[in-house]
């Protein structure tokens, strides 16, 4: 099975097309990788759910959650990481398409 | 080497935050072993200008001089640099003005994983 990592740069209120992960995922293995502004995925209660529907994994940067005021474990999908682990994603997945 | 990871930056040095997660992204990917290239087309052309001085971010230009000096690969788009009125010998020391052509299609064909930053 094709996984794919989507990349997210922009806030749950800059409206990323979140519906691209079904229409260029299909039935790959799916995750979200936040960078930035899309951190507020992880700490917006609805935002956390809408992501949560549509791929199997997110992975959020601490240093941008830190930047923004936010020191979070926040369990379920969503998994705090660095840099280096970021770059491990990146290599590890099939593919990445950023939103 | 563990693999080449090839960024490509699409946004300029001032618009947001992306040309400082490039230089992130490529450190910690250098730290890990993998050779890293980055190509900036269209605004992503702007990191690459010398004489940058932001008074309250951090100096993408010096940043990229700094790994470019760990083994980093840095070019840009040169009609996207023309077409802003920066010319060949206005890079950083260790980035490149190159082409599609010449440059991201070589790339292209030997990153094992692309991550494009644009908006």
């Amino acid at each position: 099975m094709v996984s794919i990592l989507f990349v997210i740069l922009k806030s749950p209120h800059e409206n990323p097309n979140l519906e691209l992960t079904n229409d260029l995922g299909g039935q790959s293995k799916k995750a979200a990788l936040l960078f930035e502004d899309a951190v507020y995925y992880a700490v917006d209660k609805k935002a956390s759910k809408h992501l949560s529907e549509h791929v199997d994994e997110v992975f959020v940067i601490s240093d941008d959650l830190a930047a923004r005021g936010f020191e979070c474990d926040i369990g379920g999908k969503f998994k705090v990481i660095d840099y280096g682990q970021a770059v491990d994603l990146i290599m590890q997945f099939d593919r990445t398409i950023t939103l | 080497m563990k693999g080449t990871l090839l960024i490509h930056l699409r946004s300029g040095s001032m618009m947001n935050m992306d040309s400082n997660l490039t230089v992130k992204l490529a450190r910690a990917a250098l730290d890990k072993g993998y050779n890293v290239r980055i190509f900036g087309y269209g605004e992503g052309i702007t990191p690459i200008k010398e004489g940058q001085d932001p008074k309250r971010f951090p100096n993408v230009g010096k940043e990229l001089t700094e790994i470019a000096e760990k083994g980093a690969t840095i070019v840009v788009c040169e009609t996207c640099c023309v077409a802003r009125g920066i010319h060949r010998g206005e890079e950083v020391k260790g980035s490149k003005v190159g082409s599609l052509t010449n440059d991201l299609s070589k790339f292209v064909s030997e990153a094992d994983r692309i991550l494009t930053l644009a908006r």
